[in-house]
């Protein structure tokens, strides 16, 4: 044994610790009990050390999970947020808007209505799709190349083909969510916008319709809606700042699922707005809006089942092994 | 070992993760032609960035240059059987791999075979100290799964991870150069402080470790000579820029859905780590035993590390394995985890992808998952799961600090809040034993 290693021995031993070093880059070998070696200031201090850093984790994870209901309280409303691959979202007291990444047709945008009696639910109110929309007969989704870009009140979505660029402008206030096609050259657009169900449209239901079906030139479109699960009705209405040149509606099992419209201008704006009456006794209903208040439940469970199992959990061990010897 | 590798090489050729084995397969492709990985991924990024106006990033390779050239190879075995025709087209989310077939199972095979030969190599190792550590580690069904059905190549971080420790005492130039290849994920760049701190002042150790890590370090130099901007992006602003989340504490960010707001957020865990690895260095790093030195400070990055993805811990596996702090079974967690953010079914694209009917269970099946995780009915364990595992991994490093004369008590009995009564039974039973005056000793 070398010197070095006889005094790390030495050392050890007289500590009444039972690590010897083997003296090579940190090499500690252990035996057993090896923790009784610790003087009992040591000890004290480390228990105290290790409560504090429990403690404080404990608090951290518990203050973390507060975030996303900071966020939603605080900064989420009244403005538009990018997320994920390029999603965006608005949070009105009365909407809730997404407009999904480029790499999807579908929702662009789709408008939900929070009713007044269940704030943190989304109600599907119209869904624009560009996967079914075509301006000058080329797909919106497939033949354009789309840049998106918002401001704190508005959306800005630019299609644009070598021969025409179309802005589509999306902004929310407090009764109504405005959707703008514009450019600066005419254009001819069939526009669909779809929701699962409409139970009637313009005062026309689906016992009256069995095909597709041209209603009579309008700048107002009126739909009513019920929803299942939060036992509701809703009405929603499409005001359209020109005179479309057809507006077709889709008859679909249970209602309306669909309003196509054809039109042609440089610029046609949209105003969607609609909202939602309960119907009946209100039974508890599970939203995502939700997920920012159950967080900090979880966390609070979790981390108190930790400390729970770390002072009980041991001593229940103890006890056994003490018993079994 | 054997039997080892031919479950590994059985389930290789029929599972993946389409985005992860793409990403490979995509790359091998670029390397054997000669063309620019870093380049290619900066461009995507850039137009990402030019379509949605946010800072979101392309997710392609964004490792180590050398990790390619273990994979590289393969695939050129592969092309000299099936040739050069297109086996995969185009498994980046949102979009699903178009497969060609029969050469898909040949491909993810070939692949898959630097994995493999990685965790045999690492059965072999940990055989040679103790055979059921090395049974442990390969019949493990977090890492069979996360080697050779994801096809995630953790297990030659964990590899190259073991190698570094155990060279370390007898030979720094190759302990230094198995660490500089352990970082082809970057991950583990957090144990450079760990390993400067150790070798501070002995000179001789110090520069032959750094010679053996600068020679992993050409390719970084020869990409940042040829496309500084691409390999800055790549590396550096996208992993340092990522959002937290993962197997942690942190997934709750998954739930804000405002990216800028959630890239500010993401820096308090950084904030937290930098000062974490300060404090286990300065008190362990030079005193402390290597093994449980660096599990410290990994475990401490798991704790504060922004991102820690499921096939992180195979990384460490190893390590804790030889740690007999270290409880094992932590894999449960992380594995449990990846059925709750990926359905299972989205593994077996292979075996499903052979049949327009099986195609069309998976479109149903998927339907199904896609509400739940719209209504976050999916969000809620995963949460869960994340804090239990950071909680797990908390408990692990307590437990290694305290073996390494942290001062921290995990003596049985007076772990966790119970306070100085648990602490004075253990001293009474130690009297019983050692006798008073050795515990009496200041």
């Amino acid at each position: 044994m070398t010197d070095r290693r006889q005094r790390a021995v030495a050392t050890s031993s007289l500590s009444g610790c039972r690590h010897t070093h083997d003296g090579s880059h940190g090499q500690f070998r252990e035996k057993p009990l090896s923790q009784l070696c610790f003087s009992v200031q040591e000890r004290r201090s480390g228990l105290k050390l290790r409560r504090r850093l429990t403690l404080f984790f404990a608090i951290y994870i518990i203050a973390m999970s507060f975030i996303p209901l900071l966020h939603d309280t605080l900064i989420a409303q009244g403005r538009w947020l990018g997320y994920g691959t390029g999603a965006y979202q608005y949070q009105s007291q009365n909407y809730f808007i997404l407009f999904n990444d480029p790499y999807d047709g579908s929702s662009k945008p789709h408008i939900h209505v929070n009713p007044g009696f269940a704030p943190a639910s989304r109600i599907s109110l119209v869904e624009f799709s560009d996967w079914t929309s075509w301006v000058n007969d080329h797909n919106l989704f497939n033949e354009f190349n789309v840049t998106m870009r918002a401001n704190w009140g508005t959306l800005d979505v630019t299609y644009s083909r070598p021969e025409l660029v179309i802005h589509k402008y999306v902004e929310v206030s407090s009764d109504a969510v405005k959707v703008i096609l514009q450019s600066e050259k005419e254009f001819g657009a069939h526009l669909e916008i779809w929701r699962w169900v409409m139970s009637s449209i313009n005062g026309i239901s689906i016992k009256d319709v069995a095909k597709p079906l041209v209603i009579a030139p309008t700048t107002l479109l009126e739909f009513t809606f019920s929803d299942d699960r939060l036992q509701g009705q809703g009405h929603g209405r499409i005001e359209m700042s020109a005179m479309p040149s057809q507006i077709q509606i889709w008859p679909h099992e249970k209602g309306f699922n669909r309003i196509t419209v054809d039109f042609v201008n440089s610029m046609m704006s949209f105003t969607v707005s609609g909202s939602m009456e309960a119907v009946g006794g209100l039974s508890l209903n599970w939203n995502y809006a939700l997920l920012p208040y159950v967080l900090p439940v979880v966390s609070i469970t979790v981390v108190a089942l930790y400390l729970l199992v770390g002072k009980y959990g041991r001593t229940i061990k103890n006890r056994a092994a003490r018993r079994g010897n | 070992m054997l039997l080892a590798a031919a479950i590994r090489l059985a389930i290789a050729p029929f599972f993946m993760h389409a985005g992860d084995v793409g990403t490979i397969y995509e790359s091998s492709i670029m390397v054997l032609k000669g063309a620019n990985l870093y380049d290619f991924v900066y461009a995507k990024t850039i137009q990402m960035q030019s379509t949605t106006g946010l800072p979101v990033f392309f997710e392609g390779y964004a490792y180590h240059p050398l990790l390619i050239y273990f994979f590289a190879p393969f695939y050129w075995l592969f092309t000299l059987i099936a040739g050069n025709g297109p086996v995969m087209i185009d498994g980046h989310y949102p979009s699903l791999p178009v497969l060609v077939y029969p050469w898909t199972p040949l491909l993810l095979l070939f692949l898959k075979i630097p994995i493999i030969l990685a965790d045999v190599l690492v059965v072999y190792i940990l055989a040679a100290t103790d055979s059921r550590k090395a049974k442990i580690y390969a019949f493990c069904p977090y890492v069979i799964f996360i080697g050779v059905v994801w096809g995630m190549f953790d297990a030659l971080v964990a590899l190259f991870l073991l190698l570094s420790y155990l060279t370390s005492s007898r030979n720094s130039f190759l302990s230094g150069f198995f660490y500089g290849l352990s970082l082809m994920k970057l991950y583990t760049i957090v144990l450079l402080p760990l390993y400067v701190v150790r070798l501070f002042r002995k000179w001789k150790a110090f520069s032959a470790f750094f010679a053996g890590f600068a020679v992993t370090l050409l390719p970084v130099v020869y990409y940042l000579i040829v496309s500084p901007v691409s390999v800055w992006n790549v590396l550096v602003t996208f992993q340092g820029g990522r959002l937290m989340g993962g197997v942690n504490l942190y997934n709750f960010i998954w739930v804000v859905q405002d990216l800028q707001f959630d890239l500010v957020i993401s820096m308090i865990p950084n904030i937290l780590l930098v000062v974490a690895l300060y404090y286990l260095i300065r008190r362990f790093g030079m005193k402390a035993p290597l093994l449980q030195s660096t599990l410290a400070i990994m475990f401490a990055y798991f704790l504060f590390g922004k991102v820690i993805n499921e096939q992180f811990l195979v990384a460490i596996f190893p390590l804790m394995l030889l740690c007999k702090e270290c409880d094992h079974r932590l894999w449960v967690a992380p594995f449990v985890f990846v059925f709750l953010r990926s359905p299972f079914y989205y593994f077996m694209l292979p075996i499903l992808w052979t049949s327009p009917v099986f195609y069309g269970y998976y479109l149903q099946a998927d339907e199904v998952w896609r509400q739940l995780q719209a209504a976050g009915y999916l969000q809620i364990p995963m949460y869960a799961v994340g804090i239990a595992f950071s909680l797990l991994i908390f408990w692990n490093l307590l437990r290694v600090i305290d073996a390494t004369r942290g001062g921290i008590s995990s003596t049985p009995g007076v772990t966790g809040p119970m306070g100085h009564r648990a602490y004075d039974r253990v001293l009474k039973r130690a009297r019983g034993v050692w006798g008073s005056s050795i515990l009496n000793r200041p």
